[in-house]
Formats: structure tokens, sequence, C-alpha cells
């Protein structure tokens, strides 16, 4: 059998296995929180850095909440930051609820964490909420989670998220594969592998769970420090559960290098905790698959495969955005196909490269992601050096 | 101390983004005073007239809407995020030479000034309007062919009308304003959303407009700051 057959036939099946994202989606979409309500108090932990889409307005989704006693912790590591003049409007906004905390912690390699640190410390409930900055909630979003932790096993709640804002073209391509690739493959992953996979928009848990698993000290050093706490908790016996409750991840100004700068590093961290099922991530884009086809084999049959390819997986995106009711304009589908030649090219990146460079530093990615300090030595090491050289250059 | 930006541009000349998106990305990110400042382009040159053309300037015209859609905005800007929004311009003095050209932001304007006026005219203009003049990227700029140099080289002549000069332009210091001693202020001159990570003004001051122009005029409690990302 020739090669480009091969590819032709994984296409297809890649189409069929999206199919049943989709199925995974809306099921999951359509769950019903029969839980009871429960409304114990909340500290809602805020870690900031930098300047995010819609800072403020994400901020004070969470200061209006409808939900009887909470707190909202901004923790930032020093004045400095840009963040910190959004963060202190907020809290003069709503000094009951909000306290600003800026404190240097430099106790990991991991900023999320040694921002998170000190906040948690400060924070006054025993129940805590991690909440990324670029998210934006509901009035009814923490009433809604809450009630799965009236289940005593349920030791993490988690959120599905959707992309919106898309503004410039990077906005568009990373709303389009959150909306796509990581939302369908998160609700696969729950729906029929029944894995834990927590994002770290939006984790919701005990603090004597969170000690059982060691504390948030014990996840200092990784850099995917959600996925690796959801994996502790469901190995100690407690439940992660994925609420059917969607939140909105703001992205309405980003370049395409941070695009490609996000999925290389996201791609890195799959690569280090899945190990060989990353290989099904490639299986699971049949835009990529069907243009490889197209190139090994240049007749009218692959290429009309890839154009239908194409087609099924545009309608699909687009169905898809309609049950998770997106605001996303119906020709940015339309980018769907390029964006999913750029993901399958950066898919080859983590299998060439495992270091990522965060704040300046360069990093090795260890099992599970462990971050560790990166020795320059060794021949093969000059090849940063000379990227940096080049980068510095052009700049 | 008031965090500050006294030169953008928006949809009405050649920035990128609608005058409501410029506000709310200011105010997204926690400024306090802002001023809007797009170009009054000279039509008597040929760059100045493909400016008209393209509809890339404010013209006597559609001045009156453009200032009563900043001041729509100032106010909406001031209930949702506190946040002071200063109607301006950016006279556009364009010519092939950049020793003809020149930049002057006419801050708190109300009254429509044309960029075919002689400088005389046009600060003086300024003032009667008690508006602030501040003269805009003075000198060389890193990587751009045409610079606006007229009033830097013409500085003797010109000085005494100009309330402060920037002494920083998006990602351009230039040390010779400090080394004259003139007032200053920095400025992001932002047309893009990235323009937001640029040089910008500290102010030691009321959060209201007077205060401000009087802190920029007299220049005591200004400072300038890098806002990174």
């Amino acid at each position: 059998m020739e090669t480009f057959y091969i590819f032709t036939i994984i296409a297809f099946l890649g189409i069929v296995g999206y199919g049943f994202q989709i199925w995974a989606v809306r099921s999951k979409i359509g769950e019903r929180n029969d839980n009871k309500e429960y409304y114990p108090p909340i500290s809602i932990l805020k870690p900031l850095k930098g300047i995010d889409d819609d800072l403020f307005d994400n901020l004070e989704s969470f200061c209006t909440q409808d939900y009887p006693e909470y707190e909202v912790i901004l923790a930032l590591q020093d004045y400095n930051d840009p963040a910190y003049r959004t963060a202190r409007k907020i809290a003069d906004k709503y000094p009951e609820k909000v306290k600003l905390l800026v404190e240097k912690c430099q106790i990991g390699l991991n900023p999320k964490v040694n921002n998170l640190i000190p906040a948690y410390q400060e924070s006054r409930y025993d129940i805590v909420l991690i909440s990324d900055s670029n998210v934006m909630v509901e009035k009814n979003y923490i009433r809604e989670i809450v009630k799965h932790l009236s289940d005593e096993n349920v030791g993490l709640v988690t959120n599905i998220i959707r992309g919106t804002g898309s503004l410039s073209l990077g906005a568009k391509l990373e709303n389009l594969h959150l909306n796509t690739f990581i939302i369908s493959s998160v609700c696969f992953l729950d729906k029929f592998l029944k894995m834990p996979c927590v994002i770290g928009k939006s984790m919701l848990m005990r603090k004597k769970d969170i000690e059982a698993i060691g504390g948030l000290e014990a996840f200092k050093d990784f850099l995917a420090e959600d996925y690796v706490i959801g994996y502790n908790m469901h190995k100690s016996g407690k439940k992660v559960v994925l609420s059917s409750y969607t939140i909105d991840n703001v992205n309405e100004y980003w370049d395409i290098k941070k695009f490609l700068n996000r999925h290389t590093r996201w791609g890195k961290l799959r690569w280090k905790i899945g190990g060989g099922k990353y290989l099904s991530e490639m299986l699971g884009n049949p835009v990529f698959m069907s243009v490889i086809s197209l190139l090994l084999n240049l007749s009218w049959f692959t290429f009309f495969f890839a154009l239908w390819v194409s087609s099924v997986k545009i309608f699909c995106d687009i169905y898809l955005g309609k049950i998770i009711k997106t605001e996303m304009n119906k020709r940015v589908y339309l980018l769907s196909p390029f964006k999913d030649i750029i993901i399958g090219i950066l898919w080859f990146v983590p299998l060439l490269s495992s270091t990522v460079v965060w704040r300046g530093n360069r990093y090795k990615i260890g099992k599970n992601s462990l971050l560790l300090p990166y020795e320059y030595s060794g021949i093969l090491t000059w090849r940063y050096r000379i990227i940096s050289a080049i980068k510095e250059r052009f700049a | 101390m008031l965090l500050c930006d006294f030169h953008i541009h928006t949809k009405y000349s050649d920035g990128s983004l609608e005058l409501r998106k410029v506000i709310d990305l200011y105010g997204q990110a926690g400024f306090d005073v802002i001023a809007i400042t797009d170009h009054v382009v000279n039509g008597d040159s040929m760059i100045g007239k493909l400016a008209y053309k393209f509809e890339m300037t404010i013209t006597e015209k559609n001045f009156y809407e453009y200032l009563q859609n900043i001041q729509d905005e100032a106010q909406r800007a001031w209930d949702k995020y506190q946040m002071l929004v200063i109607a301006g311009v950016e006279i556009s003095k364009n010519y092939l030479s950049s020793e003809k050209s020149a930049h002057i932001l006419i801050i708190d304007i109300k009254e429509f000034i044309s960029a075919c006026e002689s400088y005389e005219h046009i600060f003086l203009e300024a003032k009667r309007q008690n508006a602030l003049v501040v003269a805009c990227h003075p000198h060389q700029m890193k990587g751009e062919i045409r610079n606006t140099l007229y009033l830097w080289r013409n500085r003797e002549k010109y000085a005494k009308y100009i309330d402060a000069w920037e002494i920083a332009n998006r990602d351009d210091v230039f040390n010779v304003v400090s080394l004259k001693k003139y007032p200053y202020i920095a400025n992001s001159d932002f047309h893009k959303p990235r323009h937001l990570y640029s040089w910008k003004t500290l102010l030691n001051c009321e959060k209201n407009i007077s205060a401000v122009k009087n802190c920029i005029k007299h220049n005591k409690g200004v400072a300038i700051t890098l806002f990174r990302g």
C-alpha cells in the first residue's frame, strides 16, 4: 500500500474521532448539576502577572458574584507589575470583598505557584478557588460549581473553557483552538477515558484535600501544576469533577507569536506528561494528515480529499461553536484548516526540544513537566545561544 | 502617582482601534489619565493631501463630532474606570524633509486649529483655548526615515510656547530634552494595541484636567516609567 493512503485513512479516522469528541462536548454541556444547594464560604485566589485582555472586567466579574460569603485575594509579586494598578482600582472599588497582596515569593520555579502560596496562606476560608486572571465568569459561577463539593468524595472541581474576544489574528487562532481542539479533547478524556484533565483557569478545592497531597508547595517546580494537582488528587482517591459550567477565557489582542509560543509550550508539556499518548494527537488532526497525504501524492484525489476534510472540519467546528454558544464570527472558522496546519507543524517541536524559556531563564522540562535549571554545557547547547543572539539582533 | 498617556490615536486618524476600544484598553489596564490626540494634518503638502484622501485626519468638518464622542466616552471612562480622558489633537505638519516637519500635541483643545497655519498662530491659538502644547518626538527616532525635527532645530524661537517636550516616545528616549532641561513628558504614540507597552508619564497631582495641565506646565511631580507587559 502506498504511504499516502495510510495518511488518507488516518485523516478519515480523525474526522470520525472528531465526531466522538463533539459528542463528548454535547453530552458534557447538557449535563445537569443535581447536587444540593451548598453555600460554604470561599476564598478566591487570583495570581496576577501583567495585563491580560479585559483584566478590569475579568476581576470585577469575581467581585459581583451572587454568593453569600467569599473573599477575593489578588496576589502580585511586586508593585511594578502592570497589573498592580488595575488590581488597586478593583480593591478600592470592592474593599469589603477584595484583598490586594503584594509579596515576593520565590520558593519554586513555577511563578504562578510562587504567586499563589502567599495568597493561600492569607486566605481565611476552608475552600479555595484558584482562578486565572484572564477568566471572566457569570454571576452564578461560584453558586453552580460549589454544589459539587457537597459530595465529600469530590476533591477538585474544574471547568471547561471557551475562548472569547478575537479582535486580532492571533486571538482568533487562539480562540479557535480553545473552542475546538482543547474543549473537545478535555471532554473526550473526561467522558470516554475517565482521565482527570484539570484546567488551571478554574480549580475549586478544600484546603484539607490540598494539604493531603502535599500542599501547594509540592507543585512549585512543575510547569503544568494544574495537571499534577489533578493527577495527585485523583491518585489520593478523591474525585476530580469537570463541571459543565463554561467559563470564558478572554483573548482579544493576541499576536501570532504569543499563539505559537503558548502552543509550543503546551505541546512540550503534553509530550512530557503523556509520552506515547502524545502521538495520538497527530492522529486527531485530520486536516494536517490530509495535507501530508496531498504532499506525498499530488493528485486530484488527494487534493479533493484534503478539501473535503477541511470543509467537514470547518462545519464540525461551527457546530461545536454552536453547542458551546461561542460568539465567534462564522467567517473566523475559515481559518480553522490554517490553524490545524500550524498546530500540526508545532507538534514536532517538543520532539526536538525539551526546554522552555520563562522570564528570561531557560529550563529543562522533566517527567510530568518538572522544571529543572538548564545547564549550558555540551556542544548542542550552542544552538540556544545562537538562537538568542539572532533574536537579540532582530529585536 | 497617576499613570498617564497623552499621545493616543484612534480610527479617527491612523490608529487601528475605534475610540471606544481604545478607552477600554486603557481603562482595563488601570490607567488614570489619557488624552486622545488624533492627527490634524496639513493639507498643503503631498503627504497631507494623501491623509485627506484616505480620511486619516481630523478635519474642520468632523472636529466637533470627534470632540463630542470623546466627551461621551470620557464620561463612560470616568464612571467605569475612574479614568480621566482629555480631548486633544496632534497637529501634524508633514513635509518630505524631516527638517521641515513637526508634530504638536494640543491637549484639552476646544476649537479646531488648522495645521496649515503658521507655528506662531497655532501656539497662540492653543494658548487662547488654555490648551497644553507638547512637542512630539522632537528628535531622531530609531528606524524612522521621516523624523519631525523642525521644532528642535528652532527651539530657541519656539521653546517659550511649548509647555512640555516628549522626552520619550514609545521606545525612543530623547536625551537632548533632558540636557536642555526642558519640561518633559513620555508617551506611547499609540496606534496599535502592542503600543500600550511603552514609555509613559507619572504625575503627582489630583485627577482633574486643570491639575494635570498645571502639573505638566510646572513640571513638578513628573516622572517617566516604562510600562511593560
